[in-house]
């Protein structure tokens, strides 16, 4: 955008450079760690390690809860991801497309909870929860999620939605076709992309939410990622070859998903609520 | 029939064609969102200004006090606690808001100014968003450990050993050590969004410009800025909102007690101690938490209004 010369360039591509390696350095560390034996750690913080301790990746995982973590936080972000999506979809279709009473009212009524911060109403949820027995429960944890994610992708939606001709309804319309019909086989295959979008910025919030897990989540088999990791960084303090091993393997499958659809993470930051 | 497929023209409508709808439809689309929305996020909110008012720890009766909760936090035997909290939150605010904001303009210039790398720089710079909060907090506890930890043993190693701290053990130094690792882990969100925002400015005003004989100075100040003010206003109310959220990082680097000596409480830590207890809160009552809550949201609650006023009003310009 700007015009810059060869001095300009030569600044902005160190400034990038050094910048991305502030970014990597602590993500290099615990992968470098994750192989080293604790000896190693302390005697030589910079080097590669003297040798390839993968036994730490077993102890870790196996320690650490992690095939449980990874199942429970799996399901509980699909599930809940899931749930938003059809009942988010529907209320942006009929508010996007259609005329009723309290229309208008009952999107701001929506659009208030995208910056009500969920977190200042946890004792209520954790009261209610536990009334209706779902304390300590996945159910109860993905309950909350959709509940709280459905402002966010009412928004996302509606506002893609109102983006598409109403015209590409009005035949099936005029045949008859039941509003029902008409979200389901023409409306919902055209907001795709913006399913993808709010999907993904869904799930990865989900699945690296620390503080609902925290308070709603008790047994060790019902643990979320976070959850798992936070309770064996206490657990194994000081053991940084098990606590590197770990947060690799906690650190990597994001990043994975995030380096093949980083254009859809991007895309779902910008055309998010915020432009 | 007809009149129901009425095509109705409305100022208020976006690009005007709405169709009216059989009611039964509208209770089904509307409903199943309606219900668990205003069950889980709009009815606890009511029910947390009702527990204020309360005491109760969490099973058998309430009894009610009136406002003491309130007195207790704002000038009784736990004002010291909440006001010290309070002031870190608002410390933590305006220091976030300078570097993420500032350096996330300029980083923001220096991406749309290149073309080669573009794509892996915006990629870099926003990894480290989509770690979860808590992780960077534990990675982030290795790197600043006194005996492990990178950042010392680089300062050592390069003739800088004097600059070696305990960071996060330092109460002088603690809460900038935290609000450092969430500039880390946050920038690359507001360096595209600034980005965006960017490319959104009509290439002609530059060119034009430049033709004028402006410099790139000239051009940052009088043309960039300006014209990304929107952004750094909604960004701004976003980051007050999230600042009276933070709770994940302090808890990852300094525990529920916000250690050293309360050095790095906010309001956040403070709010998870008073409802659910932790060796050392002063008091654990979820109707004092309650209070704590009510208190937060009171602060946060005008910029939330006009965030979502913003936000429906650009919505229905765009």
């Amino acid at each position: 955008m700007l015009k810059v010369g060869k001095w300009g360039k030569t600044i902005i591509y160190s400034v990038l450079t050094v910048y991305v390696v502030i970014i990597a350095t602590p993500f290099a560390m615990i992968f470098v760690n994750s192989f080293k034996s604790l000896r190693d750690i302390f005697l030589n913080p910079f080097s590669l390690p003297s040798t390839l301790n993968v036994q730490n990746y077993v102890e870790a995982w196996k320690s650490a809860n992690l095939f449980n973590a990874y199942v429970n936080s799996f399901l509980v972000s699909t599930l809940s991801v899931g749930g938003i999506l059809i009942m988010s979809s529907m209320l942006a279709y009929v508010i996007s497309r259609y005329d009723f009473p309290f229309r208008r009212t009952i999107y701001l009524f929506i659009i208030v909870g995208l910056a009500l911060p969920a977190r200042l109403a946890i004792i209520p949820i954790y009261v209610m929860l536990n009334d209706l027995n779902l304390l300590d429960t996945r159910t109860g944890l993905i309950v909350v999620y959709i509940a709280t994610g459905i402002s966010f992708a009412t928004f996302l939606m509606k506002r893609f939605m109102d983006g598409i001709p109403a015209e590409i309804e009005e035949s099936a319309r005029i045949d008859g076709a039941s509003p029902w019909t008409i979200f389901l086989k023409i409306a919902l295959p055209l907001t795709r992309p913006a399913m993808i979008v709010v999907g993904l910025v869904n799930f990865v919030g989900i699945w690296n939410d620390f503080f609902f897990p925290l308070i709603i989540i008790n047994s060790e088999n019902k643990e979320t990622v976070p959850l798992a990791i936070s309770i064996f960084f206490g657990e194994f303090s000081n053991k940084w070859q098990l606590i590197s091993a770990a947060l690799s393997l906690s650190v990597l499958p994001i990043m994975v998903i995030f380096f093949l659809l980083s254009k859809y993470f991007i895309a779902g930051m910008t055309e998010g609520a915020i432009k | 029939m007809a009149r129901r497929f009425a095509l109705k023209r409305r100022a208020t409508l976006r690009k005007g064609i709405a169709v009216s709808i059989k009611k039964r439809y509208v209770l089904l689309f509307v409903l199943p969102a309606l219900i668990l929305y205003v069950t889980f996020v709009i009815y606890p909110f009511i029910f947390s200004f009702i527990l204020s008012f309360y005491k109760w720890p969490g099973a058998g009766a309430k009894t009610f006090v009136g406002l003491q909760n309130f007195k207790d936090i704002l000038f009784g035997s736990f004002g010291n606690e909440f006001r010290n909290a309070f002031m870190h939150n608002i410390y933590y605010f305006i220091l976030v808001t300078i570097f993420e904001l500032g350096l996330g303009f300029l980083l923001a210039i220096f991406l749309v100014s290149i073309v080669k790398g573009k794509r892996f720089f915006q990629m870099m710079v926003y990894l480290p968003n989509i770690i979860s909060m808590i992780l960077v907090g534990f990675i982030w506890s290795m790197m600043l450990n006194p005996q492990i930890g990178l950042v010392n043993q680089f300062l050592r190693h390069v003739g800088l050993g004097a600059l070696a701290q305990p960071w996060l053990g330092d109460p002088n130094l603690a809460l900038n050590t935290i609000i450092a690792v969430n500039v880390w882990r946050n920038l690359g969100f507001y360096v595209l969004v600034f980005t965006a925002s960017l490319l959104d400015i009509p290439r002609e005003l530059l060119e034009a410009a430049y033709i004028d004989g402006a410099s790139n100075f000239k051009v940052i100040t009088k043309i960039l800025f300006p014209l990304t003010i929107p952004t750094f206003q909604t960004l701004s109310i976003l980051l007050f909102i999230w600042t009276f959220n933070v709770f994940d990082i302090v808890y990852a680097l300094e525990g529920a007690q916000a250690g050293p000596f309360r050095s790095t409480d906010v309001l956040g830590t403070l709010f998870y101690r008073t409802a659910f207890g932790g060796l050392g809160s002063s008091r654990a009552d979820f109707g004092l938490g309650a209070a704590v809550a009510v208190l937060i949201f009171l602060v946060v609650m005008p910029l939330s209004l006009v965030y979502a006023y913003v936000v429906d009003r650009r919505s229905r310009n765009a």
